[in-house]
């Protein structure tokens, strides 16, 4: 395209000149005829003809397209640029390297910022205006909706264009020898096609797989999974898989940038929705208050979220119909994918968007840094520009001239800026899976065309922000000052707009500062927060026993041996078993529950999670019973039905722990439980939780295959090795699904707060350092344009320290008014952190009091050396200087 | 704004330039050199016109079709670019003529006022 261009111009040129030689030699022939000499003739033609050249220059001027002209003279001055700063090639390494960190950093935030909001579901066309359809109680809350609810929506809803709906779950799966546990999803027939997703093997489901309840015993398996577990078998068609102990028939593998629907997961398996019972183990497929589905699709065009959801509510009255009346007051909704409630999005939006403001406030030290470097250049090329202007440059010509030079230093920081963000995507891909147990994260952080875009309008902006006021200003010459070899600053202005930018550096690094303080101090409020249990030297080991053959029967009295052989254990102090573990960020099942003799406030969605849990689970985890007993093996399901409620459900429905004791409850519509204990608080998916009501089932009233094996030892080494090996003397066949330490796996509660504060700390330090950077820069220009002062002072008898001080002052002056800046900006915008902070305030005073005394800190060390070189002046060398 | 005060400004200057230079295409092709010499020998040499002028005229006239260029061999076995005028360049041209016509008929209105119509 641009080569063609240029092709055509150059014919252009071509034609134009010989048009003007065509001209010149018949003038000169007309004058041969009239009797001239040849050689004159052709001179007075030329002569008649004018400046061949201006002709040129105007013609081509009005070949029309100025803004190809205008390019023509941009990659001229880009080239000018290039050849300019190769010549002082330290200048541009500094200014370029600088540049690239500040723009790195803000492309890489926007890199995830683009996976998780801008393409949440890799693999989807258009993945961020896909709708989801939920259940939204009258609190607010956000379920899915039942199986028959969603069919009825299905049916009727007009606003999608298609709608599939989707239940995520952990199961486990078994191929060949091996087992484990991994999320998958089970869907409608129309999941593939609404999402247009296409198999790269085989078939994917279609509604053919989505007729009668468990007749479709097939599977379509991630590419990641095809990969990790079959070896990327050509032949995997047609092989089988268990899941959670039922065999399905993999039919085909997802193209591979496909990893499910759940923002920030990947999942493995994709199970026709009907299979649920058999892989559930519950029918639920035509109950209408279990919820069980979201649906999730493109909308039509026209119809937005809010028109979806309008419709939505406006159906749902008619399904609502087919309910029982008792239950919880609910209607359907339409919210977009960004805020639909499951997904990393939930939890990583709002770290983002103060990464984002973080890397902005960043990006603006590093501009102010580099506008006082590219000012301070612009002194030395003064001479230059007076020469150019002498020479007939318009002032707009020499600042496109600058800016042209700005953006050459910018544009290296946008292509590292993509490549940081590639290497970031790299990273988040591959350590993964050692950050969050059996749960893959994925997060599709790698550049595409949308975060090249960003870069490159970065990097424009950029050196705009940076170039302008440096171009402005060195394009404003005073040519007679110059002529007259007047290389100093003119009057007290430029030395100003100096103090201004060192000032602005101050005040944004305080408020960089601020925020990595606030931060730090939340992740160690969180970090050392009572969770209300004790994670320390507990063992904990996922087993599933059902797909290795065990039924009920069996499978109980495999578990009470495992317990029993553990507690001979001299190495364990107590073992326990419970189906949920603690801190896992995502909120567990929870279930419909009933009180006897409180009913349900108008509006008052009743669901709690529960946690099935063998008698000395609290122990384990060091979890105190405030009142009660704790459950015991006397709890058979013979006898009287029990359960343990946490402090936050007793005080809500009961008052005080003690009333708690003897009162009914129901859960799911089961049978009624009398209360015989309360237990303490503790943080159950999240550390930045509410209180909130709480069960515990005995796991022999309420059997369940999957659990969790929690071993407290007694301090020693290898207590994990020592529990897979009491697994395996047990049955040798059992796969132990995930063994890890319970610490480790609660540690990525703190995930978030630990990847903000890190990135924030960079952001802080680097900032600070350029700040030092423009501080220490501008200390030592004002003493060297003050040398020949600074002498005369000394020579008349001034104190050297007096000197040292006065300039140590002008640092601190700027360092000041920087930090008073900056504290009043904070104050106003901390409000914005509220809600990533855990355990401080926002004006949390350590955190702005530590942040003054650093930036102070900091201008103070910058200024001490160029004041005390400007201490040492001689003032004889200074005063012979001129 | 000032951009397009400028272009006014400039439009009939430029206006009457193509407005001759239409006008002497009107009686067949012709190349720049001989358009210049028409121009100067049927204005009895009162008008010159600058090549300067000339050749940029020429070439916005191509540009907004109202003239097609190619390279042709003069009657003196001379190869040259020859301008000739389109149709919507003869549309063009009327158009000019009677701005130019009202124009001249305005400017004389002022130079001799006519007390009868006052």
């Amino acid at each position: 395209m641009r080569l063609w261009d240029w092709f055509l111009r150059r014919q252009r040129e071509d034609d134009l000149q010989d048009e003007i030689r065509a001209h010149l030699s018949m003038a000169a022939r007309d004058r041969i005829e009239a009797g001239e000499d040849p050689d004159r003739a052709r001179q007075a033609a030329l002569k008649e003809f004018g400046n061949v050249t201006l002709t040129r220059e105007a013609t081509r001027r009005s070949w029309g397209g100025a803004w190809r002209d205008g390019l023509a003279e941009f990659a001229q001055d880009v080239r000018f640029s290039v050849r300019v700063l190769l010549r002082s090639p330290a200048y541009a390494l500094v200014v370029i390297a600088v540049l690239a960190l500040g723009i790195g950093a803000n492309v890489s935030v926007f890199g995830l910022f683009k996976g998780l909001a801008l393409k949440p579901i890799p693999g989807v066309e258009g993945s961020a205006r896909l709708g989801v359809l939920v259940a939204r109680t009258a609190a607010g809350r956000i379920l899915p909706l039942s199986h028959p609810d969603f069919r009825d929506m299905q049916r009727d809803l007009r606003s999608f264009e298609r709608l599939a709906g989707t239940s995520m779950d952990a199961f486990t799966i078994g191929y060949g020898s091996r087992a484990e546990r991994t999320f998958a999803e089970l869907v409608t027939g129309s999941y593939f096609q609404v999402l247009g997703v296409r198999a790269s093997l085989g078939r994917t489901l279609g509604p053919s797989d989505d007729v009668a309840p468990g007749k479709h015993p097939v599977a379509v398996i991630s590419n990641d999974l095809w990969r990790r577990g079959f070896a990327s078998d050509p032949a995997i068609v047609g092989q089988t898989i268990k899941v959670n102990g039922f065999p399905l028939t993999i039919v085909g593998v997802a193209e591979p940038s496909f990893r499910g629907t759940i923002p920030g997961l990947s999942l493995d398996l994709f199970m026709p929705v009907m299979m649920a019972p058999q892989l559930r183990g519950v029918d639920l497929l035509a109950v209408r208050k279990a919820p069980m589905l979201w649906g999730i699709g493109h909308l039509r065009p026209g119809a937005g979220t809010t028109a979806a959801d309008a419709e939505a509510a406006a159906l749902w009255p008619q399904v609502a119909t087919r309910h029982d009346t008792r239950e919880v007051d609910q209607r359907a909704a339409v919210i977009p994918m960004w805020r639909s409630p499951f997904g990393a999005q939930t939890y990583m939006l709002p770290a983002l968007a103060l990464l984002g403001l973080m890397g902005v406030l960043l990006l603006l030290v590093v501009c102010a840094n580099v506008s006082n470097l590219v000012l301070a250049r612009g002194v030395t090329r003064r001479g230059e520009i007076a020469a150019r202007i002498a020479l007939g440059a318009s002032r707009g010509r020499i600042m496109r001239l600058l800016l042209a030079e700005s953006l050459v230093l910018a544009l290296p920081g946008a292509a590292l800026g993509v490549l940081t963000s590639r290497a970031l995507g790299f990273l988040l891909r591959n350590n993964a899976v050692t950050v969050a147990g059996f749960a893959r994260p994925f997060i599709d952080a790698s550049p595409d065309a949308t975060v090249v875009v960003f870069a490159l309008a970065l990097s424009c902006g950029a050196s705009l922000v940076f170039g302008l006021m440096p171009a402005l200003r060195s394009s404003r010459v005073n040519l007679a000052g110059i002529m007259k070899d007047d290389l100093s600053p003119r009057g007290g202005s430029r030395g100003r707009l100096r103090d201004a930018l060192v000032v602005a550096q101050v005040a944004v690094s305080l408020l960089l500062i601020v925020g990595t303080g606030l931060v730090v101090r939340s992740l160690r409020a969180a970090q050392t927060a009572d969770t209300g249990f004790d994670a320390r030297n507990v063992a904990s080991l996922a087993l599933d026993v059902k797909p290795s053959g065990y039924d009920e029967d069996r499978g109980r009295a495999f578990y009470q041996r495992l317990l029993d052989t553990a507690r001979a254990d001299p190495g364990v102090e107590s073992a326990a078993l419970a189906s949920a573990l603690p801190l896992m960020l995502v909120d567990g099942s929870s279930h419909a529950l009933e009180i006897d003799g409180v009913p349900p406030q108008r509006g008052e969605d009743r669901r709690v999670p529960t946690n099935v849990v063998s008698p000395d689970y609290l122990r384990t985890l060091r979890i105190p019973l405030l009142t009660g007993r704790d459950f015991t093996q006397a709890d058979t399901p013979s006898v009287r039905l029990v359960a343990i409620v946490n402090e936050t459900m007793a005080r809500q429905y009961w008052t005080t722990p003690a009333q708690a004791l003897g009162r009914r409850i129901r859960i799911d519509g089961g049978p009624w439980r009398f209360v015989v204990g309360v237990a303490r608080d503790i943080k159950y998916a999240r550390v930045t939780e509410d209180p909130r009501p709480f069960v515990y089932l005995p796991l022999d009233q309420a059997y369940k295959s999957d659990l969790t094996l929690h071993l407290r030892g007694r301090g020693a080494a290898g207590l994990l090795v020592r529990a897979q090996a009491l697994v395996h003397s047990l049955d040798d066949n059992l796969p132990v699904l995930a063994a890890q330490m319970l610490s480790d796996q609660t540690a990525v509660a703190f995930t978030v707060f630990t990847l903000v504060a890190g990135v924030l700390m960079t952001f802080g330090v680097f900032a600070m350092i350029l700040t030092a950077l423009g501080t220490y820069g501008l200390v030592s220009y004002a003493a060297s344009q003050s040398t020949h002062e600074i002498g005369i002072r000394l020579a008349i008898g001034a104190d050297r320290s007096e000197v040292l001080r006065r300039f140590l002052a002008r640092g601190l002056r700027l360092g000041i008014v920087g930090a008073i800046v900056g504290v009043v900006t904070a104050a106003a915008a901390s409000r914005v952190l509220s809600s990533l902070l855990y355990g401080v305030s926002a004006t949390d005073a350590v955190s702005f009091s530590s942040a003054i005394v650093v930036v102070i800190g900091v201008v103070l060390a910058a200024s001490l050396l160029p004041a005390w070189r400007a201490s040492r002046t001689d003032p004889i060398a200074a005063l012979r200087h001129r | 704004m000032e951009q397009r005060a400028a272009v006014t400004r400039l439009d009939l200057l430029q206006g009457t330039l193509d407005m001759l230079i239409l006008q002497t295409l009107q009686w067949g092709p012709q190349h720049g050199y001989a358009i210049s010499q028409t121009i100067r020998s049927q204005s009895s040499e009162a008008l010159k016109v600058e090549t300067g002028s000339l050749y940029p005229a020429l070439h916005r006239l191509e540009r907004q079709r109202w003239v097609k260029a190619d390279w042709r061999i003069s009657e003196t076995n001379q190869r040259a670019k020859y301008y000739r005028l389109t149709p919507t360049g003869k549309k063009q041209l009327l158009k000019e003529r009677d701005r130019w016509d009202q124009l001249v008929a305005a400017i004389a209105g002022v130079l001799n006022p006519n007390p009868a119509k006052g």
